[in-house]
C-alpha cells in the first residue's frame, strides 16, 4: 500500500473495536451507555476519514484496492452501521453485553467493507469470516427460542456457503495459479472450463450468502424475523452491501474473459432471487418477515448490476442503488424497532398516532418499491438501462414484472396505516426516540438523494 | 435594467406564493402586502417601459427561458400592471377580513405574475408557462368561494374550455421545435418552413381565440362571472382574455405570412364583436352584460390583429382593460350595496353615489366608443384596416360598433333613471378612499388615452409599436363612425329612458350566449364522456379483468406458500415432498377458481414461477443444504455446459 492513511476509516474501525472491548470490560454493567459514546465517536470518526479519503486518487497493491467502489461502500457501511447503533440506544441502556454488541457491529462492518475492497480471493474469504462470525453471535444475541434457531440456520447455511467459498479459491488458484484478481483475469481464459465454471460457482455461493440472494438465502426470512431488531436490521442491510460490491467487482474484473457466459448466470440468479423474494413475501403477515423476503428481491435487482458488469452504466448505478436499498431498509426497519411491532395489523391507524413515523415508512416502503422521487427509483433506473445497455433486454422485463408485483405486498403494509385504528394495536407507547429519528433520517435521505440524485452520480 | 425586468415578474410572484404558503396567517397583512407589491410591480414596469431590458436564464438545452420588454410589451406591462394594482386596492375594500384574504391577493399576485410574464416573454416555452399556470389560477380565483357549488362548477367549465385552447399552444410548441425555430422564439415563427409554420400559426390562434372567449368558446366567460367581482375586473379587462388577443398582436408577423389566419382572425373577430354585442345588449344582469361586452371588444382586438392593424388593437387592449375593469369594480360595489346585479332592479343606481356613477359612466361612453374617448380612435384604426379586406369585414365591424354603442347606451340610461315608488333609497354618500381613488384613476386613464385621436400623438404610439407604416382612418370614415354610434347611442337611451323598447327576434337565444355552453355539451362533452365510458369498460372487462385474475392466482398461489411457509416453521417438522405436493394443490385449486379463459396463460406462467417459490423455507436445516447444494451443482453445470 503506498499511502496507509487510505486505510484510515479501517484502522479507525478495528481499534474502535477493541477499544470498545476494553472499554466495556472496565466499565459496571449499569454505564455501558460511555461504551455507546466511544463507538458512534469512533464511527463519525471513520466516516470523515471515509469522505476524505475519497478525495484521493485510486490506489491498491497487495489484495486490496482503495477505489471508488471501496469509498461508496465504506460510507454506506459506515453510516449503516451508525444508524444500528443508534436503533440499539432504545432498548434498556443497561443490557449487561452492551459493549460486545456494539463490538460485534464494528467487526462485521469491518469484515463487509474488506469484501467490497479485497482484490485477492484470500483476502476475500478472510473478510468473509470476519464479516460472518460476528453476526452469528448477533443474531442469537437475545438468547431466545427464535434468536437462537435464526442463529443456528444462519450459521451452518454460513459455515457450508464459507467452505464453498474457500473450496473454490482452491479450485481457482489451482487454475490459473495465482489468487490475485487481476492475475486471474489473466490466467482464467486459458484454464480448463470445467474447472473455472465450478471454482467461480462455489465462490459465488460464498458471497450470494453473504448478499441474501437465491439460492443460499433461507437464512434471510428467519433471520429478520427472529434476530432481536436492530439486529436484524444490521444483517439484512449491512453485509449485502459489502457482498453484493464483491460479486461486482468478480464479475466486471475477473470472470469476463474466461470461456462461461457470465452474465447470462448472474442474470438468472438475479432474476431468480427477485422473484422469489416477491412471491414468497407477497401474503407474508409478518412486517419483519416481509421486509426479510423484501430484502432477498431487492438482492436481486441489485445483482443486475453483476449480471450487466461491463455496461458503463452499472457501477454507479450498484453503488446508487446500494446507498438508497440501505437507506430504505434501515428506515423501515427503524419503524419496527420503533413501535415494537410484529404484525401488519399492528401498524393499523399509524398515521394519526405517530405520523412523522408512518410517513417515514410510507416513502422507505414506496421506495423499495421504486417510486419517483425516491432514491431506489434512480437506482433502479440506472439499473435498468444497464441491463439494456449489457443487452439483456428480458432481465429488464422481469425485473419490471417484479417492481409491478411487488406494489402489492408493500401497499398491503402502507394502507392501513391511514385507516382508523379499530382497537389498540400491539404498539408501544413509549417514545422511542432514537428509532424514531432514524427513521425520519433514512426516509430523509432516500427522499433527498432522489432529487439530488445528478450531484451524488456525479461522483460515483 | 434586468433588475426591473426581474423585479417586475418576480415581486408579485414571491409576494404571492408568499401569502399562499402563509395560509390565513397572512389574512392580517396580506391586503397591504398586495397593493405593496403591485405597486412595485406598477415603478418596474415603468422603468422597463423606458429601458425595454430584456434577458434569458437556461432552462432546456437549447431553449431558455426568455423575458423581454419592447414597444408592444411595454404598453401592455404598464396596463396590466396598473389595472392589477387599481383592482386589487379596490379588493382591499370589497373582500372583507371575514374572508380568506391571504389566499385572494396571493391567488391575484401569482395571477398577475404570470400575466406579466406572458406579455413578456419572448419564448413559446415561457409563455406556456406562463399561460398554464394563469389558466390553474383563474380556475383558483373564480372558483374562490368554494364553498358554493355552482361557483366552483362554474371554475370547472372556465378553466376545461380555455384549457382545451391551451393545448393549441403546445400544438404551436410541438411544430416551432419540429420546424427548428432557434430556442422557440416567438419572432421566429413566421420564418418556419411552411407545414411548421402553418400548425405553428393554427395552434397560437386556437390558443388564443380560447383564452379571448372568442366563438366558439365564448360561453366560459359567461360561467366566469361566478367569481369576485375584483376577480372578474382583473380577469376579464386586462388579463387572461386580453391575454389570447394579446398574443394575436405580438404574432401578427407569422399570422400574415401564412395568408390564411389574418381573413379567418378578422372574421372570427368581427362575427365575435357583432354576435357577443347583440348578446350583450339582451342580458338582463350587469355582469353577464359585461361579460359579453367584453367578448365583444376582444373581437376587435383579434380583428385588428388578424387585418394587421396592430396599433389600432393594442390601443383598443389598453383602453378596454381601464374602461372595463372599472365597470367591473363599480357592478361590484353595487352588487355589495344593492344586493343586485339585474340590471331592473338597478334603476337609479348611479345617483346613490355619484362619485361610482361618474366612474361607471366613463367607463360605459368609452366601451360605447363615443368620441373623443380612446375606444372611438382604436376602433376607426381597426376599421380602417379591416377594409382592405374587403366591404363585408367593414360593415360587420361598423354594425359591431353600434351594438356596442347601443347597450352601454341602455345600461347608462337604467342606472341614471330615476327611481320611482318608494323614492331614491338612502345613499350612503361617498365611498372610501380605496374604493375611489382606483376608480378615479381608472376613469382618468381612460379619459386620458383618448389623446391618441392627436395626430402627433397617435404618430408617437404607431412609432412606438413598431407600426408606422399602418393606414391610419379616413376623416369620412371616423365622422360617420363616430356619428354612428352617437345617434345610436342617443336613440337607444331615449327609447330605454321613455321605454319603448320592444322584445327583438332571437331574443331568448341571445339572451342565452346563443347556446353555445349547449352546443360545447352536445357536441363535444357527451362524445367524449360515451367514449370514455367504453373506454372504461372495457378496461374494466378485458384489460383489468386479466389482471385481477392473474392477481388472484398469483395471490393463491403465494397464499399456499406462505401458510406452507409459517406451519412448517412453527411445527418445525414435515415431510418436503408432502408439503409440496398439498400446496401445488390447493394453490392449483384456487388458482383455477379464480381464472376465467382469458387469463389462464397468465395463471400458467405464474404457476411455473410460484413451483420455484414453492421449494425454499421448509425449516429444515438438511433440506436447506441439499437445495442450496443442488442449485450450485445445476448453476455450475449450466455454467460448464452452456456455450
Amino acid at each position: 500500500m503506498t499511502d496507509p492513511l487510505s486505510l484510515l476509516p479501517e484502522l479507525v474501525m478495528a481499534l474502535a473495536a477493541v477499544g470498545a472491548l476494553l472499554l466495556g470490560s472496565w466499565t459496571p454493567r449499569e454505564r455501558q451507555g460511555r461504551v455507546r459514546l466511544l463507538v458512534v465517536a469512533a464511527l463519525l470518526a471513520a466516516l470523515a476519514a471515509a469522505l476524505a479519503a475519497a478525495a484521493a486518487p485510486p490506489s491498491g497493491s497487495g489484495g486490496y484496492t482503495v477505489d471508488t467502489v471501496t469509498h461508496a461502500v465504506r460510507v454506506t457501511v459506515i453510516a449503516g452501521t451508525l444508524a444500528t447503533v443508534l436503533l440499539a440506544a432504545d432498548s434498556p441502556a443497561s443490557h449487561p453485553r452492551a459493549s460486545e454488541f456494539h463490538v460485534l457491529s464494528l467487526l462485521a462492518a469491518l469484515g463487509t467493507v474488506a469484501l467490497a475492497g479485497a482484490d485477492d480471493l484470500l483476502v476475500l474469504a478472510a473478510a468473509y469470516l470476519l464479516a460472518s462470525i460476528p453476526l452469528y453471535a448477533l443474531v442469537g444475541f437475545a438468547k431466545d427460542g427464535t434468536g437462537t434457531e435464526a442463529a443456528l440456520k444462519v450459521y451452518l447455511l454460513g459455515a457450508l456457503a464459507g467452505i464453498l467459498l474457500l473450496t473454490g479459491t482452491a479450485l481457482l488458484l489451482g487454475a490459473g495459479g495465482t489468487t490475485g484478481y487481476a492475475g486471474l483475469a489473466d490466467a482464467l481464459p486459458g484454464a480448463p472450463r470445467a474447472l473455472v465454471g465450478t471454482g467461480a460457482v462455489a465462490v459465488l455461493a460464498g458471497l450470494l450468502f453473504k448478499a441474501g440472494g437465491v439460492p443460499v438465502h433461507f437464512w434471510v426470512p428467519d433471520v429478520a424475523q427472529g434476530a432481536p431488531a436492530p439486529v436484524a436490521a444490521f444483517v439484512t442491510t449491512v453485509p449485502k452491501v459489502g457482498a453484493l460490491a464483491a460479486l461486482y467487482r468478480l464479475a466486471d474484473g475477473v470472470l469476463p474473459g474466461s470461456a462461461p457466459d457470465w452474465a447470462v448466470l448472474f442474470a438468472i440468479l438475479a432474476a431468480a432471487s427477485m422473484t422469489l423474494g416477491n412471491l414468497a413475501a407477497f401474503l407474508q403477515t409478518d412486517a419483519r418477515r416481509l421486509l426479510g423476503y423484501s430484502t432477498v428481491s431487492q438482492a436481486g435487482y441489485l445483482l443486475m448490476a453483476a449480471a450487466a458488469g461491463g455496461a458503463e452504466l452499472a457501477r454507479p448505478g450498484l453503488l446508487f442503488y446500494l446507498g438508497a436499498y440501505a437507506a430504505a431498509n434501515l428506515g423501515a426497519f427503524a419503524v419496527v424497532c420503533a413501535l415494537g411491532t410484529r404484525t401488519l395489523e399492528d401498524h393499523r391507524g399509524l398515521f394519526r398516532d405517530r405520523p412523522w413515523l408512518a410517513l417515514s415508512l410510507v416513502v422507505c416502503l414506496l421506495g423499495f418499491v421504486g417510486t419517483p422521487p425516491t432514491a431506489v427509483f434512480v437506482g433502479k433506473l440506472i439499473l435498468f438501462a444497464a441491463a439494456l445497455e449489457a443487452g439483456l433486454g428480458w432481465l429488464m422485463v422481469v425485473a419490471a414484472v417484479n417492481t409491478l408485483a411487488s406494489l402489492f405486498y408493500y401497499l398491503r403494509w402502507v394502507l392501513p396505516l391511514f385507516s382508523s385504528p379499530e382497537e389498540a394495536g400491539a404498539r408501544q407507547r413509549g417514545a422511542a426516540p432514537w428509532s424514531t429519528g432514524v427513521a425520519v433520517a433514512a426516509a430523509a435521505v432516500s427522499l433527498g438523494a432522489g432529487i439530488a440524485a445528478g450531484p451524488v452520480l456525479a461522483l460515483l | 435594467m434586468t433588475a426591473a425586468l426581474w423585479a417586475l415578474v418576480g415581486v408579485p410572484a414571491v409576494a404571492g406564493a408568499a401569502l399562499l404558503l402563509s395560509g390565513r396567517r397572512a389574512d392580517a397583512v396580506a391586503a397591504p402586502c398586495a397593493v405593496g407589491a403591485l405597486a412595485l410591480a406598477l415603478a418596474a414596469s415603468a422603468a422597463a417601459a423606458v429601458t425595454r431590458p430584456g434577458t434569458a436564464v437556461p432552462m432546456l438545452a437549447g431553449v431558455p427561458a426568455g423575458l423581454a420588454v419592447d414597444g408592444l410589451s411595454a404598453v401592455a406591462v404598464l396596463t396590466v400592471s396598473a389595472v392589477a394594482l387599481a383592482v386589487v386596492l379596490f379588493a382591499t375594500a370589497e373582500i372583507g377580513a371575514d374572508q380568506a384574504r391571504g389566499r385572494f391577493f396571493g391567488l391575484m399576485l401569482l395571477f398577475t405574475a404570470a400575466m406579466l410574464t406572458a406579455v413578456t416573454a419572448t419564448n413559446l416555452f415561457t409563455l406556456l408557462a406562463a399561460w398554464e399556470v394563469m389558466g390553474a389560477l383563474s380556475y383558483a380565483l373564480i372558483g374562490y368561494w368554494w364553498k358554493e357549488a355552482f361557483r366552483v362548477r362554474s371554475a370547472t367549465l372556465a378553466f376545461v374550455t380555455t384549457r382545451a385552447g391551451d393545448l393549441g399552444l403546445y400544438l404551436a410548441a410541438g411544430a416551432a421545435l419540429a420546424g427548428g425555430a432557434e430556442g422557440l422564439r416567438l419572432s421566429g415563427l413566421a420564418a418556419l418552413e411552411g407545414g411548421w409554420r402553418d400548425a405553428a400559426v393554427a395552434g397560437v390562434v386556437l390558443a388564443a381565440l380560447g383564452k379571448s372567449a372568442q366563438l366558439p368558446f365564448s360561453f366560459w366567460l359567461s360561467r366566469a362571472m361566478a367569481g369576485p367581482s375584483p376577480v372578474s375586473a382583473l380577469l376579464h379587462s386586462a388579463t387572461m382574455v386580453a391575454a389570447g388577443a394579446y398574443l394575436l398582436l405580438r404574432s401578427e408577423p407569422a399570422l400574415a405570412a401564412t395568408g390564411w389566419a389574418g381573413p379567418v382572425l378578422a372574421w372570427t373577430g368581427a362575427a365575435t364583436a357583432l354576435a357577443l354585442g347583440a348578446v350583450a345588449l339582451h342580458q338582463s344582469r350587469l355582469k353577464q352584460l359585461l361579460a359579453a361586452s367584453t367578448a365583444s371588444h376582444m373581437g376587435f382586438v383579434v380583428l385588428a390583429a388578424g387585418a394587421g392593424g396592430v396599433g389600432g388593437g393594442m390601443l383598443h387592449f389598453t383602453a378596454h382593460a381601464a374602461a372595463k375593469s372599472s365597470l367591473f369594480l363599480c357592478a361590484g360595489a353595487w352588487l355589495a350595496a344593492l344586493g343586485t346585479q339585474e340590471l331592473r332592479d338597478l334603476r337609479g343606481a348611479a345617483r346613490r353615489v355619484p362619485w361610482t356613477g361618474a366612474a361607471f359612466t366613463v367607463g360605459a361612453l368609452t366601451v360605447a366608443g363615443l368620441p373623443p374617448l380612446p375606444l372611438w380612435t382604436a376602433k376607426d384604426e381597426t376599421l380602417a384596416a379591416a377594409q382592405q379586406l374587403g366591404p363585408a369585414l367593414y360593415a360587420t365591424g361598423l354594425a359591431a360598433s353600434a351594438v356596442s354603442a347601443a347597450y352601454a347606451a341602455r345600461v347608462l340610461a337604467v342606472v341614471w333613471s330615476p327611481v320611482r315608488g318608494e323614492g331614491a333609497r338612502p345613499g350612503p354618500g361617498r365611498p372610501d378612499a380605496a374604493e375611489a381613488v382606483p376608480l378615479a384613476a381608472l376613469a382618468a386613464a381612460a379619459v386620458g388615452l383618448g389623446a391618441m385621436a392627436l395626430p402627433p400623438v397617435s404618430r408617437w404610439w404607431h412609432v412606438l409599436l413598431g407600426a408606422a407604416e399602418e393606414p391610419g382612418p379616413t376623416a369620412g370614415g371616423t365622422a360617420l363612425s363616430g356619428l354612428l354610434v352617437a345617434s345610436v347611442a342617443g336613440v337607444t337611451a331615449w327609447a330605454v329612458v321613455r321605454e319603448r323598447t320592444a322584445p327583438l327576434p332571437g331574443r331568448r337565444l341571445l339572451a342565452g350566449w346563443l347556446g353555445l355552453e349547449a352546443v360545447a355539451r352536445a357536441l363535444v362533452v357527451r362524445p367524449v364522456v360515451v367514449l370514455a365510458r367504453a373506454l372504461a369498460a372495457f378496461d374494466d372487462r378485458v384489460v383489468a379483468g386479466g389482471v385481477r385474475g392473474g392477481v388472484r392466482a398469483a395471490a393463491s398461489l403465494s397464499g399456499g406458500l406462505a401458510v406452507l411457509d409459517d406451519r412448517v416453521l412453527a411445527r418445525g417438522v414435515r415431510s418436503c415432498a408432502g408439503l409440496v405436493a398439498r400446496a401445488a394443490s390447493l394453490a392449483g385449486r384456487r388458482g383455477e377458481a379464480g381464472a376465467d379463459g382469458a387469463v389462464r396463460s397468465v395463471v400458467s406462467g405464474t404457476r411455473v414461477l410460484a413451483s420455484w417459490a414453492l421449494r425454499p423455507q421448509t425449516g429444515l436445516l438438511h433440506q436447506y443444504y441439499v437445495q442450496a447444494v443442488v442449485a450450485l451443482v445445476v448453476l455450475a453445470a449450466v455454467v460448464v455446459l452452456l456455450r
